[in-house]
């Protein structure tokens, strides 16, 4: 079992490092953007460690691979998106899914393989997408979804819609063939989409630095491709946007794609079943230290938000999330139907006359 | 109607939809300004120009990935793999990504897209280069799986392909490039998931895919001179959808049903007509089902060998003379 | 070693065990008289195959059994070394994926049926027995029983199957030996006498049959006979009979009247080109059989002589393979040296005519000599032709013989003798 907060209210629990006294609020991030990364933060933290939970009920079936630890990378991202931009993400992914805006309740739903869920029960954990607000799908082969998220980029290049298609992607994926193809594909094509690395420091249950040739996977590797070598501290969303927002506006102008590489760490064990016991002693207890979200909650405050405004956002996060848990379980199975659906285009599954 | 190669009958397809269709774009190796290494994409690009008509690196994950993420979001790409066999180093993008994504996603994605490659033995290139792998994608759930063997199908069916909102593996034998026939003027599509009988006979029925379709019928052809049995051939024309109605309607006249295959023995598409016929039709049968395959072996590149391992007409003919009383 | 159900001709798939000549327990050489076995009309010892003692006889006498089945064991001392497995190695791998190899059927052809058979059977509610099978090895296909449907048997283009004859009715009730004793002699039907009771009800079932004969002057033959029968007996062996020159006079008619040269199969008449002329044989008073000769059509009269003289002899030695049967499209049988005066033979299905040449003897006979009727002596025999009037008609049948007996009587027959 992974060390966990366990207190409902997370962003009390740890010590947090004190932003720079030459800050201000208004500065080029401003509050509006910051109080929605920290409400997208808070929002994956607790519906995360909701459905923790919901495991060890065994409401919830299969596996998980939770985010918490890593919410900065998302929601930073999320906050530079446009409401039409893509998101391509990987099984890790209920934060890249959530941080578009995507119901709780589907996601949870769909988690607990209900009808109700966000894809009919049929995707599972390890699939959450929605269409309607870019998510364009989570992957669950290591790789895969990076040339696919250059096609979208394609799509959005060739009809210079704008778009930017984010793609993201453990440490674990830069090792593979399909990530090395992907970026050479879209540095070429001069694509508008911008790959993140969200490096936590493990590919599964191995140290990512046993098994690759540089140090910083990702970004020690975008020379060889013409790019920019690009780190920034995950744990802080704010350095996650400026260097989304940079990457996206590049993109948009048709200045082709970016790789980020966002430093970062995984409170809990690669999936639901690893109770990470090949950590070394301490580790997670440093890394607790650097939480985002109760550093967020500091900086805020810091800026001189209130109290009442940083627990109100908290607050309306676990009334939904408790309202959107209720919804969830007290859905109906998928409809048998449903089992023989969507296939094919016109809705079913017939391969024959 | 115009003569045409089957080669000139896939560019003929593509510009036809591309004229059409702005969201229809093209992308592979060699594909554009070399007119591919089978010269079946010549005149796209000088047509269509480097937006649409796309080169790409020696990438085939990338290629047909891009091509699905273009899909999923409003393109009508046409992705070649240079050979079927090259389908292997990107598999996970057709049968784990393509394939899947809109049932796992229920229905939220589509995935309009074609993927043409040159499939199938005759070029002497051996094992790697020669395989015939429709029967790979005929057992993916949510894979459409298409092979002509005439370029009036190639114009057709490619056209109906480009069309379908769902994914569609278009299998061009490289054999067939050069053979030549009537194309029909002006806008040509065919109707997917339609066999076609192209030579009737009241004997047995022998089903055909793609270069096997020809051999079938010169073997019927002489089965009728020589023997007196008169054979209808089917041509299956697509795998995924199976036009099991139209089997169905042969077997039933004739009793007796022969596949030829080109793909090696083991879990081909013979295999799952067989066995549909077997459970359907039984009693309709006068005769064991028969199938004549290239055997269980990799693809030899020997002319002479080659010639030995796929479905020759003698071989059609003899087998067929052997076992029809 | 096991003893097998030899192959008796090529397309000969079972035969009947008719005696065994040694018993379990017995030893028995090499070569030695081991059992008999019958088909439909050959009869053939078998002698051992090996030297040893009989250990196990599976196959009791009167038994059918297929080709190849196990009929007895002879441990010859060998019994441990189990015979090798001769899987041959394909030669071409293609062939050997080719037809799937090994289809051989497990039961014989003619009792399986195809599902689309079955299926008709049971709707129809027919009975498969009765059904002839026109596929391999007698095998009912579903347009045997189509066409039995409509009441013919189904047409057949290969030629092999046609003269499987039916088996013997599968539906009479088993019933106790008879037994001999108290004035009477029970004699059993021996194997011919059951085919040949079988086959001559079965064509009188069949065929209409319609007699005619002609009454022909014999002197041309007569008088070559007399003047080269003693060098051909001398030369050849054997007496040089009237038989060949009807033979041969018959093949010359048959070119002009085609249509007696032919079989019925289903609603269709199908004429041949070639003669294959059987020729009936007497065994002795112990059967009947009619081997062929295998296209007469194009055989002078001598080589028809030696081959009739060839037939007859190996009919009387049991020496007649399957081969020797098959094929035929026309018959004569020949009853004259019993001085019979005419014969009504019964057809050989499934051909449609049949010819019995019966005594020739000097007779009275009105000649016309410049001009005016006188009476002479002339050899004078009776032909008369069964014919099946489903084929033909009366006045194609009787010009037939008039012409048949204008060729006997005016051809040049010193001219085709050597």
């Amino acid at each position: 079992m992974a060390k966990r907060p366990v207190k409902k209210r997370a962003s009390k629990s740890a010590k947090v490092p004190t932003p720079s006294a030459t800050a201000t609020l208004n500065d080029d991030i401003g509050e509006e953007k910051r109080l929605e990364m920290w409400r997208l933060q808070l929002e994956v933290r607790h519906m995360e460690q909701r459905l923790h939970d919901l495991f060890f009920q065994n409401l919830i079936k299969g596996t998980s691979h939770l985010a918490i630890g890593q919410e900065a990378i998302a929601s930073g991202c999320a906050a530079v998106m446009r409401p039409d931009d893509y998101t391509f993400c990987t099984y890790r992914g209920h934060a890249h899914t959530k941080v578009r805006g995507v119901s709780m309740e589907k996601i949870i739903g769909e988690m607990m393989g209900k009808g109700n869920g966000l894809l009919g029960g049929k995707g599972g954990s390890m699939h959450l997408t929605d269409v309607d607000k870019g998510a364009m799908g989570s992957y669950a082969i290591i790789g895969a979804h990076l040339p696919i998220a250059a096609g979208a980029a394609w799509k959005a290049q060739y009809l210079k819609t704008g778009q930017v298609a984010f793609c993201f992607f453990g440490d674990g994926t830069t090792n593979i063939g399909a990530f090395h193809e992907a970026l050479n594909f879209a540095v070429i094509w001069e694509l508008p989409v911008v790959f993140v690395c969200e490096n936590n420091l493990y590919m599964e249950y191995t140290p990512i630095s046993e098994v690759t040739a540089v140090e910083h996977p990702a970004a020690d590797r975008a020379g060889a491709y013409g790019l920019d070598s690009i780190i920034v501290d995950g744990n802080d969303a704010d350095a996650v946007y400026r260097v989304a927002r940079a990457a996206a506006e590049k993109a948009r102008n048709g200045g082709g794609p970016s790789l980020i590489e966002a430093k970062t760490y995984r409170h809990s064990g690669h999936s639901r079943a690893d109770p990470a016991t090949y950590r070394p002693d301490g580790e997670l207890e440093e890394w607790l230290k650097k939480d985002p979200i109760p550093a967020y909650r500091q900086r805020l405050k810091e800026f001189g938000i209130s109290k009442k405004v940083i627990d109100d956002i908290e607050d309306a996060v676990l009334a939904e999330l408790d309202a959107a848990t209720e919804a969830a379980k007290n859905g109906a199975p998928p409809s048998e139907d449903s089992l023989m659906t969507e296939v094919w285009a016109d809705g079913g599954s017939s391969w024959r006359n | 109607m115009a003569e045409l190669t089957y080669r000139e009958a896939v560019a003929a397809g593509i510009a036809q939809e591309m004229e059409r269709d702005e969201t229809v774009v093209f992308l592979g190796e060699d594909i554009a300004k070399a007119g591919g290494v089978f010269k079946a994409t010549v005149g796209l690009y000088d047509k269509f120009g480097p937006d649409r008509v796309r080169d790409t690196p020696i990438s085939e994950q990338a290629i047909l990935g891009a091509a699905m993420g273009a899909a999923m979001t409003g393109l009508r790409p046409i992705a070649e793999i240079m050979f079927s066999d090259f389908l292997a180093v990107c598999w996970d993008i057709v049968s784990n990504q393509i394939a899947k994504s809109r049932y796992m996603t229920d229905g939220q994605v589509s995935m309009p897209l074609v993927i043409r490659t040159a499939n199938g033995g005759g070029a002497r290139f051996g094992a790697q280069h020669s395989q015939s792998v429709e029967n790979w994608s005929m057992m993916i759930p949510g894979l459409k799986v298409v092979a002509p063997s005439s370029p009036a199908d190639v114009k057709g069916l490619l056209a109906a392909a480009i069309r379908d909102p769902d994914p569609v593996m278009f299998f061009e034998q490289k054999s067939l490039y050069a053979t030549k026939g009537e194309v029909p003027d002006g806008e040509h599509v065919e109707e997917m998931g339609k066999a076609r009988v192209v030579r009737d006979g009241d004997d047995v029925t022998i089903v055909a895919l793609a270069a096997m379709v020809p051999r079938a019928v010169e073997a019927a052809d002489r089965l009728q001179a020589e023997e007196g049995i008169s054979a209808s051939v089917v041509d299956l024309r697509s795998l995924v959808p199976l036009d099991t109605t139209t089997i169905f309607n042969e077997v039933g006249k004739t009793g007796r049903l022969v596949t030829v295959e080109e793909n090696p023995r083991l879990c081909g598409w013979g295999a799952e007509v067989s066995s549909i016929v077997a459970e359907e039709r039984f009693w309709d049968l006068d005769m064991p089902i028969l199938r004549i395959t290239t055997p269980h072996i990799p693809l030899p590149s020997s002319e002479e060998l080659e010639d030995i391992a796929l479905p020759s007409v003698a071989r059609i003919f003899e087998t067929v003379r052997n076992e029809v009383d | 070693m096991d003893v097998l159900m030899p192959q008796l001709g090529e397309t000969v798939a079972e035969g009947t065990l008719t005696i065994w000549h040694k018993a379990v327990g017995d030893t028995v050489e090499n070569g030695e008289l081991l059992f008999e076995i019958g088909t439909d009309k050959v009869e053939m010892e078998v002698p051992a195959p090996v030297s040893g003692v009989l250990t196990a006889i599976n196959v009791e006498a009167g038994a059918t059994v297929d080709v190849g089945a196990v009929l007895a064991v002879i441990d010859d001392g060998k019994s441990d070394a189990a015979s090798p497995a001769t899987t041959p190695v394909a030669s071409a791998p293609a062939a050997s994926n080719a037809s799937a190899v090994s289809r051989t059927p497990t039961r014989h052809p003619s009792l399986r049926l195809s599902p689309v058979v079955r299926k008709l059977v049971v709707e129809n509610n027919l009975d498969p027995a009765h059904i002839p099978g026109t596929g391999r090895d007698g095998r009912i296909k579903k347009s045997d029983v189509l066409a039995y449907m409509k009441g013919a048997p189904a047409v057949q283009v290969q030629t092999t199957a046609l003269f499987e004859p039916l088996k013997p009715p599968q539906s009479t009730p088993p019933v106790a030996p008879l037994k001999s004793g108290a004035g009477r002699t029970v004699v059993p039907f021996n194997r011919i006498r059951q085919m040949t009771a079988e086959h001559m009800v079965r064509s009188k079932t069949v065929s209409p049959h319609v007699a005619q004969g002609v009454e022909v002057d014999f002197s041309s033959v007569d008088k070559v006979r007399k003047e080269k029968g003693g060098v051909w007996r001398a030369r050849e062996g054997f007496s040089l009979t009237y038989l060949p020159f009807i033979a041969r006079a018959v093949c010359d008619v048959i070119k002009e009247f085609p249509n007696i040269n032919s079989h019925v199969e289903a609603d269709n008449l199908v004429v041949y080109d070639q003669v294959n002329l059987a020729i009936a044989v007497d065994l002795n008073f112990q059967g009947l059989v009619a081997p062929v000769i295998q296209n007469a059509s194009a055989m002078t009269a001598v080589e028809i002589a030696r081959a009739v003289a060839d037939l007859a002899g190996r009919a009387r030695s049991g020496e007649l393979t399957q081969e020797d049967h098959q094929g035929a499209t026309y018959t004569i049988s020949n009853n004259g040296s019993f001085g019979t005066l005419f014969t009504t033979p019964i057809i050989n299905q499934p051909q449609v005519a049949i010819l019995s040449a019966d005594a020739i003897t000097k007779r009275p006979w009105v000649v016309n000599v410049g001009g005016e009727d006188m009476m002479a002596i002339r050899p004078i025999g009776v032909l008369t032709q069964s014919f099946d009037h489903r084929a033909i008609d009366g006045a194609y049948s009787a010009a037939f013989l008039r012409r048949l007996k204008e060729i006997i009587e005016t051809k040049d027959w010193g001219a085709a003798l050597p």
